[in-house]
């Protein structure tokens, strides 16, 4: 197997990615979530947001405190779709009247 | 397989000598544990004809069929692994086979082929989840050290406390140090009892929705969603385990120290013969404990500084790490990196954070009394910066008599 340094073990992006999107010009946390996928996979950052950020800091050589976190949206963590079906403010679509769309 | 009726999938699984689980999603490198806190994707399974569920948060019942995924033709011996060989020096996506159009279509259907996390489930839920409304003075969120002692000291006030705790027995970090074990952990949860704190156990805070009648956090539980209300919220998640950057770290067998220690003060289970310890100068006196646990449990321990790891080896096992004093041979590696801040809740609600990395990560910023720099919401132990369990059940403690005086 090839030699990595594995930061984001969901996504497979290693530091050698990391590098690379950095060389690229990618060099804040939001781009490079969305250039390299870290922090998109089933732990959604838990794992690799911090050690990433880390880095980042090292090699764009900015300060850590200067470095934000990229958005935390919901859900936090993987949550099987059952578990809002019935929630007050579900969408629900019937299936005679066709999809409405989503408000 | 056999297992205790309490147990994990993933506890009794490493007991049976279940390595390899599934492979990665884009070079198909194998993956197994890593945290055993529900926190990472390392033990994604397949369980009763349901996708993508975590072995170390499912509980053994029998006759269950556990089975891997994303792996052609198992998990152990995977074809596409070839990926990892053709991409050695890495794979952009961005600019894979995008000269021709042709090559490009073509490249993305085989692309969605192998990527993907699962395959759908084997029928629709026999029921849907009730909605549960919740109302209360306080809500805690982590069972850990510190959210159990600041639970207690609001219930012990008088006020009514519901406290969230996502794994299947709250306790937290308390359960995988061998200085504190199942006896703190359960003594913690007693007096939480005792006080009349109301524990939500395997109960996941996914969301914080600020629109909703004024605030409402969204609790999911294995057949319930919790819409919580509070006058004070208290975030004690703790600190999530994470690697250490050295090669091939993320090969079966590295890790988490915290995994190691909570398989054999939780649950038994003496995880190798012979561990190599990788470790960072801020958590010495947690992998000393641990070191000295594993010893008095006869498994052989070698020490060794993040600054000497070279890299891990073995094939679908790690087999040994090379350092700069030479080769260790080991069959299992424990990572003792400083826990990261679980601050993405408090960051949900306004909280500001910073990343500190010799405390952990993005911790949330508190005051002398445990305010967050939003109105209403307070944090206290790990999350608030790496303190380990002891000092995060001082935190706790202190911590949630500020809130109790204060609601």
């Amino acid at each position: 197997m090839a030699r990595k340094i594995v930061l984001c073990r969901c996504e497979d992006v290693t530091l050698a990615d990391l590098e690379h999107c950095v060389s690229r010009g990618y060099a804040d946390i939001e781009e490079v979530k969305r250039y390299t996928g870290f922090g998109t996979g089933p732990c959604q950052g838990k794992e690799c947001l911090a050690p990433m950020a880390a880095q980042l800091a090292r090699l764009t050589h900015v300060a850590p405190e200067q470095i934000r976190p990229f958005t935390s949206r919901p859900p936090l963590a993987p949550t099987p779709i059952k578990i809002l079906a019935q929630a007050p403010d579900a969408h629900r679509f019937d299936d005679d009247e066709g999809r409405d769309p989503p408000t | 397989m056999r297992a205790y009726g309490d147990e994990s999938v993933a506890a009794a699984a490493i007991a049976s000598g279940a390595r390899v689980l599934s492979r990665s999603l884009k070079y198909h490198r194998p993956r197994t544990f890593f945290c055993l806190e529900g926190h990472c994707s390392g033990c994604l399974v397949r369980l009763g004809g349901v996708p993508n569920l975590r072995a170390c948060q499912s509980p053994c019942t029998a006759g269950a069929e556990v089975e891997g995924q994303n792996a052609f033709p198992s998990a152990e011996v995977d074809l596409l692994g070839a990926v990892d060989f053709l991409f050695s020096r890495g794979l952009d996506h961005h600019t894979l086979m995008t000269g021709s159009s042709v090559l490009n279509r073509l490249a993305n259907k085989v692309v969605r082929q192998l990527s993907g996390l699962g395959k759908l489930p084997a029928k629709a839920a026999d029921r849907l989840p009730d909605v549960i409304s919740e109302d209360i003075d306080v809500c805690v969120i982590g069972g850990g050290p510190s959210g159990l002692a600041a639970a207690a000291a609001c219930a012990r006030a008088g006020k009514s406390v519901l406290l969230v705790d996502d794994q299947l027995r709250p306790g937290g970090s308390l359960r995988a140090d061998p200085r504190q074990g199942r006896v703190a952990a359960d003594a913690a949860i007693a007096s939480c009892n005792s006080a009349g704190v109301r524990v939500l156990d395997r109960a996941t805070a996914i969301g914080f929705f600020p629109e909703d009648d004024g605030g409402v956090l969204a609790v999911a539980a294995p057949e319930q969603l919790h819409r919580v209300k509070a006058r004070a919220w208290i975030w004690a998640t703790g600190g999530y385990p994470v690697n250490l950057p050295f090669a091939d770290n993320d090969r079966p067998g590295v890790i988490a120290a915290r995994a190691v220690g909570r398989l054999l003060v939780d649950h038994g289970i003496v995880g190798g013969d012979k561990v190599c310890v990788v470790e960072v100068p801020e958590m010495i006196d947690d992998a000393e404990a641990l070191a000295q646990a594993l010893a008095a449990a006869g498994t052989d321990v070698v020490r060794v500084a993040l600054s000497a790891a070279l890299g891990a080896r073995g094939r679908s096992w790690v087999t040994a790490v090379d350092t700069t004093h030479g080769r260790v041979d080991c069959d299992l590696v424990a990572v003792a990196a400083i826990p990261s801040p679980a601050s993405e809740g408090p960051r949900q609600q306004g909280c500001k954070v910073v990343l500190d990395p010799a405390r952990g990560g993005f911790r949330v910023v508190v005051d002398e009394h445990g305010r967050t720099s939003t109105e209403g919401v307070w944090a206290c132990g790990d999350v608030t910066g790496y303190l380990g369990p002891a000092r995060s059940a001082e935190d706790g403690a202190r911590v949630g008599a500020n809130v109790a005086g204060s609601v």
